[in-house]
């Protein structure tokens, strides 16, 4: 792969949880506008590795580099602002709020969150505010909530809840997403107008990572694969390659 | 009709006490035994500003507001590295140095002996001196500070609050800087406690440190427990609750002797009542965990 295309690099990355190496020494780089899928078993590191990146872990060794700045050190409030947003596999949508709220609540970088500029500048927030909104409403339409705008995010079914999620990350205007599972938990007709969605995504500039189980998305829609194995990368490559790879066969499918 | 404004202006004290306190219990889910001494700070700074420097009241309320809200700053510090009940036991240690310092640097508070003949406010030469005008003051204030509470709560600041105080780890990684959202609520809901000590001072007209103790603290606490967090209607819910309640406990002729304790007695059975059957509070939308 071409390096100067990377818009993400991992640099030997290392990460012990509770004495156990749950990232060994893991260097990868993701293609800017392409779409890389993560697999592996459970517990292979993969989870761990998306906390690495959004900065909720820091790493004991390594360095994780987004386009030219490194983040490894950052909060994870400067990664989101840097442009790397984040679909939780247990979703962590706000429950008690609303589906509206939640959605307004997905740009990084909100002026109207820091009470000065509340009073000193209004008019800006106003507008901002009524931009946000009119971004909302599409989004929810979008994902086929309108009817439940008001509604806790709470009340809603899994399905739509993980709809709502989705809205909330794509509202972000994130330049480089991460998908932890983004299938999971999603009936069979809604997986394909997702894919659909992930892949106009991509086209429109956006950059995908996602992390999946189900083979047959992973073989559908990554460009590029890496697989991980007790902490460790062992197999890099087209999916095709990837999966034909009969140590993955074996460590992953048991075939 | 005394007694009624006097039930009214205490409403309009704690109602500013329990509206702020909100912002911290129920916006970002800190619970703070300190709320007192920031009531204390307000009614010191002010009283000290009118007595010692001879500003008129309004003056003296904004700067109380403003030196209340940087001592807010020291105990926002420590929140920020603290969870749960380590901050719970940060904010009670600010509790005590606050009220050991009011009763202990006499040279500046006079110490227990309290500081007495506190200017009533005036206005373009109108004096509030009057209970009834005193009211009508403590009601244009109380207004005022819920307008602005409920502007701060309808806001994206408001928003983001409510969204920390959900998932602080969605919240994070959703670009909200947590740290500082938490630092800006201590310090509005500190400079907001000081404007009911202010109030307070100017009508009672002496105040000493026995009315910013942590039992005090811990008395607001129980209103906006009792009333519920988490929107505005809450806490002054557990205003009105936790105001009245001993007011109207007095008509039901109690003898003397016991009538103090019957009353502590009442308070603690319900609020395990409370907490047992309904933990949101009468009227809250937010569950302190």
């Amino acid at each position: 792969m071409d390096n100067r295309k990377a818009i993400l690099k991992i640099l030997n990355l290392t990460k012990s949880l509770e004495g156990l190496k749950v990232v060994d020494s893991v260097s990868i780089d993701i293609a800017r506008g392409r779409i890389t899928g993560l697999i592996g078993p459970n517990g292979a590191g993969k989870t761990t590795l998306f906390n690495l990146i959004s900065g909720l872990l820091r790493p004991d060794k390594g360095e994780i580099w987004f386009e030219d700045k490194r983040i490894d050190t950052l909060p994870s409030w400067q990664i989101a602002r840097a442009g790397i947003g984040r679909l939780f596999q247990d979703i962590r949508i706000f429950r008690k709020l609303s589906v509206l709220e939640n959605i307004l609540l997905a740009d990084p970088n909100h002026p109207g969150e820091l009470p000065l500029n509340l009073f000193f500048n209004y008019r800006n927030i106003a507008r901002i505010e009524q931009k946000h909104l009119e971004s909302a409403e599409y989004w929810i339409e979008f994902v086929g909530l309108e009817g439940k705008k008001d509604s806790p995010a709470g009340s809603l079914s899994f399905g739509q809840q993980k709809l709502l999620a989705i809205a909330r990350l794509l509202a972000g205007g994130h330049k480089f997403l991460l998908l932890d599972e983004p299938t999971a938990g999603v009936n069979p007709a809604m997986i394909k107008s997702l894919l659909n969605l992930i892949q106009r995504i991509v086209k429109g500039g956006k950059t995908v990572l996602f992390i999946e189980h189900n083979m047959n998305v992973v073989l559908k829609i990554a460009d590029w694969v890496y697989f991980l194995d007790e902490g460790r990368v062992t197999s890099f490559g087209r999916p095709e390659e990837v999966l034909g790879d009969t140590e993955v066969r074996k460590a992953y499918l048991g075939v | 009709m005394n007694y009624l404004f006097h039930i009214l202006i205490m409403l309009c004290i704690y109602g500013i006490l329990a509206l702020s306190l909100n912002l911290l219990i129920g916006y970002s889910g800190l619970l703070s035994l300190a709320h007192a001494a920031f009531y204390g700070i307000g009614a010191y700074a002010s009283t000290l500003l009118m007595v010692k420097l001879g500003l008129n009241f309004f003056p003296a309320l904004i700067l109380g507001i403003f030196i209340s809200g940087s001592l807010a700053l020291l105990i926002a510090y420590p929140s920020l590295r603290l969870k749960g009940d380590y901050f719970v036991l940060a904010s009670l240690g600010f509790q005590l140095i606050v009220f050991s310092i009011l009763y202990n640097w006499i040279g500046l508070t006079r110490g227990p002996y309290g500081i007495p003949g506190i200017p009533r406010p005036t206005i373009f030469g109108f004096e509030f001196n009057s209970i009834t005008s005193y009211f009508i003051l403590s009601a244009g204030i109380f207004s005022l500070v819920f307008v602005f509470i409920r502007h701060l709560c309808q806001s994206p600041f408001g928003r983001a609050l409510k969204s920390l105080r959900e998932d602080e780890i969605a919240a994070r990684v959703m670009g909200k800087n947590v740290p500082l959202l938490k630092v800006w609520t201590f310090i509005i809901a500190g400079g907001l406690a000081a404007i009911s000590g202010a109030l307070y001072a100017g009508y009672v007209t002496y105040i000493d440190p026995t009315s910013f103790t942590l039992d005090e603290s811990i008395f607001i606490i129980t209103i906006v427990l009792v009333g519920g967090s988490g929107n505005l209607k809450g806490p002054l819910a557990g205003v009105l609750f936790m105001i009245i309640l001993p007011e109207a406990l007095r008509f039901i002729g109690l003898p003397d002797t016991i009538a103090p304790n019957v009353r502590q007695m009442i308070y603690g059975l319900l609020l395990i009542l409370l907490m047992r059957y309904r933990p949101q509070g009468l009227a809250g939308e937010y569950r302190l965990e």
